[in-house]
């Protein structure tokens, strides 16, 4: 474990937000003179100058509302005493913040409001983090005059939510928990219902919090100045004595967390204001599921057995390591170096990943290496290098705030990246246009304040149609943006596309019968994008998870560049990542074809300087993808097989094809928390560490670099990286590091894109984004703003070609699947905290005119056929997806959705086809597992 | 000739890539590029074995990409 490292954590609260105002006036507080942006509050303005005025309505993160009246202040020339949260700065202007008329105001303001509250501080979960105590403290308020009357001190509490309680006897009506709910969250779920002294906080419509259409994303209680909104745990453990400053290990949103403990033990992680990813907001599954970190499933000592069929055994670290090796080493001897191979995971640190990519390479001796984006994103990867030279997304977040249309393909934003979609909310209730392409209707289509202009709810598979289509309509409008193509794209690729997408047979006429989508949607579609001013595209894994996955993004790519939208703020190709660290690990060098920085291993160059670090020869050709090594499993020649956080025995499409492969090998090692699915085709287990209990870096989808700092120390005495090390050695290549700073330093040393990337500078700025090196040594909010990487744009054709994966006689529905707001991918985490109140089981949604040709009623068991197998599971009757389609998520491993997907995969990346299966449902009298 | 799992998915995704190359201009050409840069030698191999025994069961771009090969 490293010293422990001391973050300075800024969480001051200045009252109001910032002004974007580029013009600055100057004011004089108390008579200090201090410059402030246009339209600053005198309340922010105030805080700057370092006076803090009193204040309870009023917080940095929310509009001013001017309600509580505590932060009234003077203005030299003015009558009364206005708040200072709603009164602007004006030059010149002179404030008082502290008169003894304020005095009195404030005190009479603070007196009737501790009238109507208990008066338990000593006994009160919030005594010592409560601002109705603070400031009950700085008005100096001693005594109350009112005698008990009317109040709401017998309020009863709602505890309906599993992470947080509602105690509205120690409610202030500030309405700070509602104008979170709607201004950050954007869900609306709070209001203040009645009138006068009966005006109360009401989850929806007086309902309980878990009855509610409250997302737990936990704002409301951020923003609570009380006790009335609080977190069990503070409630159950006391007010947090230390923090530390990390990353969330959820979603590819990669938001920053201040985790808040006593001694050792997690209170609570609260969302930190200065992430650059979420500004201080969160989601149900960072802010509060994370408790499967200390869950009693978690193995913390490694384990190995001679074979599949016999008991675990546990062992110390070094005999756990020599099994491992032994087996390793005597496959090779028998098999030869390609017989063995690793999947590195999204999950853990890019050092964590970058020391297995380079285990394989260097002392296994093989290319065999691959990495969970196999199954999610690896046809960005494909598509975005071939059309503008880089494997990665090309805006930051905030980018979407100056997006005038947004275009969502593929994506669920609300659910999978929640953080992001609430950002992106903001932006449509401001006004931004928006079009949803998805069979699907996601909550963005319709949800308040929020609808889309246009919904292109296609037929599964159809993508590569529809954005031909889209594109056709913009090449024959003359909506080209001529300029930007000739001044920064390839223009005889550019030529050759427009010829083909001006090709009758792309026409939105044309391609409606196979689309599903009606050509005047496609034409109004393709005017709004193409005549928007910023036009983004935000994409998920309904773009990727198709045969022509890749197809699909070079399309989107053609269609950013034809209208201009590329290189600047509000515009872009945006991958909606899935895993905390897709995009690092793809960056570390997984792929089995490339090094860390997307370097193909036949690049001399790079393959010289990897030999010449490492001091060993290394291999020139590409090694297996995750497939292939399935495949070679089966066929005898692939035979072991050292597996980093990862459950492709559940994640993985046909699952019957993965766990033949598995069994066929002579040594699986798995690396993970809890012994899962595949552990059960496992020879050797070696625990893992919890994000908690890691050192390093996560690079999220907008490419930002972000610490994870150990909170507490690994609970199996090991960081992974060294577990890996330790394994390499005992291979006969050793990898020595001292911490993890040493590796992100190889990796800089390493990486172009890297090259400036430190853990000094990381602590110093919080985070930067790739690419950071001496062009660019502050990072790259926007990337191709000068130049696209690979130089010209590349337009590439993209013909639409359908996928095997018809709808049959046999298998007449459609199955596309998605993951939901409250479970994760596999459930490995999730499942294991409260969050199964909200799901605890995959469900089947399906139109109601296909449950009634089948006899299936809301909540019936069904069985679920495919080609590849069939499983069984609840249905649930839902307008959300068109007749012809069914849906369901892949959390958990009793249902096994993925024991019907299919082998189909993209052309060029071999990404599964998760989102296209040909099934058949029919009822099920009895709940059974996959078959 | 019984095929198994792995030589029908090497005939699978050799065919997908033919059909699917974006550009319909010399696709053997960049059918061999294509598998140089991503698929191991062995399958290759595996792939060319395969054309001889069973040409029929592979696209004609595939067959003209295995022959450019030589």
């Amino acid at each position: 474990m490293n010293k422990p490292i001391e973050i300075a954590i800024e969480d001051l609260d200045l009252g109001t937000p910032a002004a974007l105002s580029e013009s600055t006036v100057t004011v004089h507080i108390d008579g200090t003179a201090v410059e402030v942006p246009a339209g600053t509050s005198i309340m922010r303005a105030a805080s700057l100058a370092g006076t803090q005025i009193p204040k309870l309505c009023a917080t940095d993160s929310l509009d001013a509302h001017g309600s509580c009246r505590l932060c009234l202040v003077e203005v030299e020339g003015r009558k009364g005493t206005p708040a200072s949260c709603t009164t602007p700065c004006q030059e010149g202007m002179s404030v008082k913040t502290q008169t003894p008329r304020l005095d009195k105001l404030r005190k009479g303001v603070m007196e009737l409001y501790i009238s109507d509250h208990p008066l338990d501080c000593l006994t009160c979960s919030a005594n010592g983090d409560c601002e109705l105590q603070d400031m009950a403290g700085v008005v100096g308020l001693r005594s109350v005059r009112y005698e008990e009357g009317s109040n709401h001190l017998a309020a009863s509490k709602d505890e309906s939510n599993p992470y947080f309680s509602f105690d509205a006897s120690k409610c202030i009506v500030c309405s700070r928990c509602v104008r979170a709910c709607s201004e950050v969250q954007g869900t609306f779920a709070l209001t203040i219902a009645a009138r006068g002294f009966e005006s109360k906080v009401s989850p929806s419509e007086e309902n309980a919090f878990l009855d509610s259409e409250c997302v737990s994303c936990g704002a409301c209680v951020q923003a609570c100045p009380t006790a009335t909104l609080q977190e069990k745990q503070v409630i159950d453990l006391g007010v947090p004595t230390r923090k530390v400053k990390t990353t969330c290990a959820y979603c590819g949103v990669g938001c920053s967390f201040v985790a808040e403990l006593r001694g050792d033990e997690l209170v609570r992680m609260v969302p930190d204001k200065q992430g650059g990813a979420n500004e201080g907001h969160s989601c149900v599954k960072g802010r509060f599921a994370w408790g499967y970190a200390t869950h009693s499933d978690r193995i913390t000592r490694p384990m190995v057995r001679e074979t599949t069929d016999s008991e675990w055994r546990e062992v110390e670290w070094p005999e756990a390591i020599a099994f491992a090796a032994d087996r390793f080493k005597a496959i090779q001897q028998q098999h030869g170096m390609d017989a063995l191979g690793a999947i590195t995971s999204s999950r853990c640190t890019n050092e964590e990943v970058y020391v297995v990519q380079k285990m394989v390479r260097a002392s296994l001796q093989t290319n065999n290496v691959d990495t969970c984006a196999r199954v999610c994103h690896s046809p960005t990867g494909y598509g975005l290098k071939q059309t503008f030279g880089t494997s990665a997304g090309t805006q930051d977040f905030a980018s979407v705030q100056q997006a005038d249309v947004i275009m969502v393909i593929g994506a669920n934003p609300t659910d999978a990246h929640p953080v992001f979609g609430s950002r992106m909310k903001r932006r449509l209730r401001q006004g931004a246009k928006l079009i949803v392409i998805d069979p699907r209707s996601i909550d963005l289509v319709q949800s308040p304040h929020i609808r889309a202009t246009e919904h292109l709810q296609l037929q599964p598979g159809t993508n590569v149609a529809v954005v031909n289509a889209l594109a056709h309509v913009i090449a024959t409008e003359g909506w080209i943006d001529e300029a930007f193509v000739q001044e920064r794209c390839d223009v005889a690729s550019f030529n050759a596309w427009r010829r083909f997408i001006s090709l009758p047979e792309n026409s939105p006429e044309n391609l409606a019968e196979i689309s599903g989508v009606a050509a005047e949607t496609i034409r109004s579609a393709a005017a709004i994008y193409a005549k928007a001013g910023n036009g983004a595209i935000y994409y998920g894994l309904g773009v990727t998870e198709h045969s022509q996955g890749s197809t699909m993004v070079m399309a989107m790519a053609n269609l950013a560049m034809a209208t201009g939208n590329i290189g600047r703020d509000g515009v872009g190709i945006n991958p909606l990542r899935g895993q905390n660290n897709v995009q690092g690990a793809c960056d570390m060098g997984s792929f089995p074809h490339e090094f860390s920085g997307y370097r193909h291993v036949s690049d001399e160059t790079a393959r010289e300087q990897f030999t010449a670090l490492w001091g060993v020869d290394l291999r020139e050709e590409p090694g297996m993808r995750i497939p292939n090594m399935l495949d070679a499993a089966i066929s005898g020649n692939f035979r072991g097989m050292y597996i980093q956080g990862e459950d492709i025995a559940q994640s993985d499409p046909n699952l019957q094809h993965v766990t033949a492969a598995l069994s066929a090998m002579d040594c699986v090692v798995v690396q993970d928390l809890f012994l899962n699915e595949t552990s059960k085709f496992a020879h050797v287990f070696l625990p893992g560490t919890s994000f908690l209990e890691k050192d390093g870096t996560f690079t999220n989808a907008e490419r930002r670099i972000n610490r994870v700092r150990p909170v507490v120390p690994p609970a199996s005495g090991l960081a992974e990286w060294q577990v890996t090390c330790a394994l390499s050695k005992a291979m006969g290549y050793a990898m020595d590091y001292a911490n993890a700073a040493e590796i992100m330093d190889e990796i800089a040393a390493m990486t172009p894109t890297f090259a400036g990337v430190s853990f000094d500078l990381l602590d110093e700025r919080g985070s930067i984004q790739w690419p950071c090196n001496e062009q660019a040594p502050e990072g790259t909010p926007i990337m191709h703003a000068e130049r696209f990487v690979r130089g010209e744009g590349q337009f590439i054709t993209t013909p639409y070609v359908p996928t095997d994966e018809r709808s049959t006689r046999k298998f007449p529905l459609l199955l596309t699947t998605g993951r939901i707001l409250s479970q994760y991918n596999v459930g490995a985490q999730t499942r294991r905290t409260d969050n199964t109140v909200w799901h605890a089981e995959d469900i089947l949604e399906i139109h109601e005119a296909d449950a009634e040709l089948r006899g299936v009623a809301d909540g019936d068991w069904i069985e679920v056929a495919s080609r590849a197998g069939s499983t069984r599971m609840r249905a649930h009757i839902s307008d959300d997806i068109p007749a012809g389609v069914v849906y369901t998520t892949f959390h958990h491993p009793v249902s096994g959705t993925n024991v019907i997907t299919t082998d189909n995969s993209d052309w060029a990346t071999n990404c599964p086809e998760y989102k296209v299966t040909a099934v058949e449902i029919r009822p099920s009298s009895a709940q059974a597992v996959g078959m | 000739m019984t095929l198994d799992y792995s030589q029908q998915h090497l005939i699978k995704m050799a065919n997908q890539i033919a059909g699917n190359m974006p550009s319909r201009e010399n696709v053997p050409a960049q059918i061999v590029q294509h598998m140089a840069q991503f698929w191991t030698p062995p399958m290759r191999a595996d792939l060319k074995q395969l054309a001889e025994q069973l040409p029929d069961s592979l696209n004609g771009e595939v067959l003209a990409a295995l022959a450019l090969e030589g």
